[in-house]
């Protein structure tokens, strides 16, 4: 069974971010994390691979810190990474970075092409679909549960108003949620040898792309500027014993804000 | 004229309210005279529905196939974006339900199109059209526009006002994707839905969650019961469903559900940040914890310190008196 997972590394939901200028860009707090979904995407390719043997290839997208997650990947047991690794594949939208990604996992064997149901920085939820279009094949999103036979993989995955069962020929997209698995903590032998494995990158020409067709010049929608989200006014404690307190909220919700 | 084309979801005998939102969007741009407003439905709906929904569009377009008697990204991309290549709309709109974050982004890469995920406001009139979806689960906001068109807009359920009156008369037309046969590979083996008359978390006006505070499974009875007579749902915290009190599908905030309803009563919930990401464009916030220090309370509109096992039970007997519930 060969395995691509496709990860990210994020800034850590702790980090301070601020908006710089008048909106044009962020600086954030150099504290990162591998994306939390897609620590389940990594977790689930190696229970599959344990079950029925393979490889599993980690790919992500980025420069700087974001070879982290490979190392993360390493440490915890997969086989073998690549990093698209150029200054052209930065800051693209859900499109290019599909593109690009779509791109990498077409030149590898693959069965399955697993990744988080969206990466907690941007949180697009794009880029599993679209990949599976730009490969031309089927994906399931958000799946708790995943079952591998005879070339077909049966996924649970979690819809709106409940769960689904859904079987798709093999190869396939799957994205993961919370709830697949249990991440596991990796080793230190592990760790030390991430420290020391050699990262192999590949660049825009390798997977045969123009600089216009990644990153922000192939983005099909562009971010013109970051605003600050409103602020809350200050809470109004209600006081009292429960009883007054209750009826007080509830007659303040009701008449005054009419919200139920 | 410059069209939007609103993609229609519904849910059994009901269009769902991200759509219904998105519909009575469509009559306020219309009614500015520069853009005509067409509705798209894919696969079986009950037939009354197409004439709702021609209330509020010029047209409204039922694409039809054997391959989208049940749903399935592929299916339902491949027919959407089919339509659109032939009705070349300026804007795709859709409610940000799981549905339609599955499978828009597929229909993006078909059309080689833009799109913005999981909208919170829209200036539709703006050229570029301009909108606005939060990033890092909320802690900033980005303006997003699109150089081309269609521009595929995902808006976050209860981001716009429902109108109360609609009186359009578009014409209902029926078409047939006649999606190539072999096409569609995913199959659907099973699907459990949740009990009837359970509103769905991401799309209800109230919710009632629960954290820690609430100790044990069994008492989320309260908050179920108070959900009851408000119409609401009931949301939990990640240690609520990590401990198996909830299911998953319940889970409020970064790991699971991002909420947006005109009001969220936090029960029990000391208000750690991965939470907070899930629920802060909710409209109204009340935060019930026996800690005057909960970080909730920086988040909440009103606060009530004190026992939940109290205030909820007092809250729900007081709801039912003023609203008539026996």
């Amino acid at each position: 069974m060969n395995i691509v997972v496709l990860a990210k590394q994020v800034p850590d939901s702790e980090a301070l971010i601020e908006i710089k200028g008048t909106g044009e860009k962020l600086e954030i707090e150099q504290k990162f994390a591998t994306s939390l979904f897609d620590e389940f995407a990594l977790e689930e390719a190696l229970r599959v691979r344990e079950r029925l043997g393979g490889r599993v290839k980690v790919i992500t997208l980025g420069t700087g810190r974001a070879v982290e997650v490979l190392r993360t990947a390493i440490a915890m047991g997969v086989d073998d990474v690549l990093l698209l690794d150029h200054e052209a594949f930065q800051d693209g939208d859900g499109y290019a970075t599909a593109l690009a990604l779509s791109r990498a996992v077409a030149r590898e064997a693959r069965d399955i092409v697993l990744c988080g149901k969206q990466a907690v920085d941007d949180d697009r939820g794009e880029v599993g679909p679209m990949v599976a279009q730009f490969l031309g094949v089927p994906h399931v999103g958000s799946i708790v549960k995943l079952d591998i036979a005879d070339g077909k993989a049966v996924a649970e995955s979690l819809v709106d108003d409940g769960r689904v069962v859904v079987e798709v020929p093999l190869p396939a997209v799957l994205t993961a949620h919370k709830g697949l698995n249990e991440p596991r903590v990796p080793l230190v032998a592990g760790v030390m040898k991430a420290m020391r494995a050699k990262i192999p990158r590949a660049t825009p020409e390798d997977l045969g792309l123009a600089p216009n067709q990644i990153g922000l010049a192939g983005s099909k929608v562009r971010i013109k500027r970051y605003v600050a989200p409103k602020k809350r006014s200050q809470v109004r404690f209600i006081d009292g014993d429960a009883y007054a307190a209750a009826t007080e909220a509830v007659r303040s919700l009701m008449d005054v804000e009419r919200v139920i | 004229m410059e069209t939007v084309l609103i993609f229609v979801e519904t849910k059994g005998d009901e269009i769902k309210k991200a759509s219904l939102e998105l519909l009575s969007e469509g009559t306020r741009l219309a009614q500015t005279g520069r853009l005509a407003v067409e509705a798209a439905v894919l696969g079986p709906v009950a037939p009354h529905l197409e004439s709702t929904i021609a209330l509020y569009a010029d047209r409204v377009v039922h694409i039809v196939d054997t391959l989208l008697d049940t749903y399935t990204p592929e299916g339902y991309a491949m027919a959407l974006a089919d339509y659109a290549r032939t009705s070349s709309p300026k804007m795709i709109l859709a409610g940000a339900t799981q549905m339609a974050r599955d499978f828009l982004p597929r229909v993006a890469v078909l059309l080689e199109c833009g799109i913005a995920s999981d909208v919170t406001a829209a200036r539709w009139l703006d050229e570029p059209v301009t909108v606005v979806r939060p990033v890092y689960g909320g802690k900033v906001l980005t303006e997003v526009s699109c150089d081309g068109s269609p521009f595929i807009v995902l808006t976050r359920p209860n981001t716009f006002d429902i109108a109360s009156s609609v009186q359009k008369t578009g014409e209902v037309v029926e078409r047939q994707a006649s999606l190539p046969a072999g096409s569609v590979k995913t199959r659907l083996l099973k699907k459990e839905e949740k009990p009837k008359g359970k509103v769905d978390l991401t799309e209800a006006d109230a919710i009632v969650a629960g954290g820690r505070g609430l100790k044990a499974a069994e008492n989320f009875a309260i908050l179920e019961e108070l959900a009851g007579v408000i119409g609401g749902a009931v949301g939990a915290t990640r240690s609520v469903v990590d401990a198996k009190w909830r299911d998953q599908g319940d889970q409020v905030g970064k790991s699971g559900k991002t909420v947006s309803p005109k009001l969220y009563i936090a029960a029990g919930i000391s208000g750690a940040i991965h939470h907070i990401m899930g629920i802060d464009t909710s409209k109204t916030i009340l935060a019930i914890n026996k800690d005057p220090n909960a970080v909730i309370f920086n988040y909440a509109t009103h606060g009530i310190v004190g026992d939940l096992f109290e205030i909820i039970p007092a809250m729900t007997a007081e709801l039912k008196k003023r609203l008539g519930v026996p």
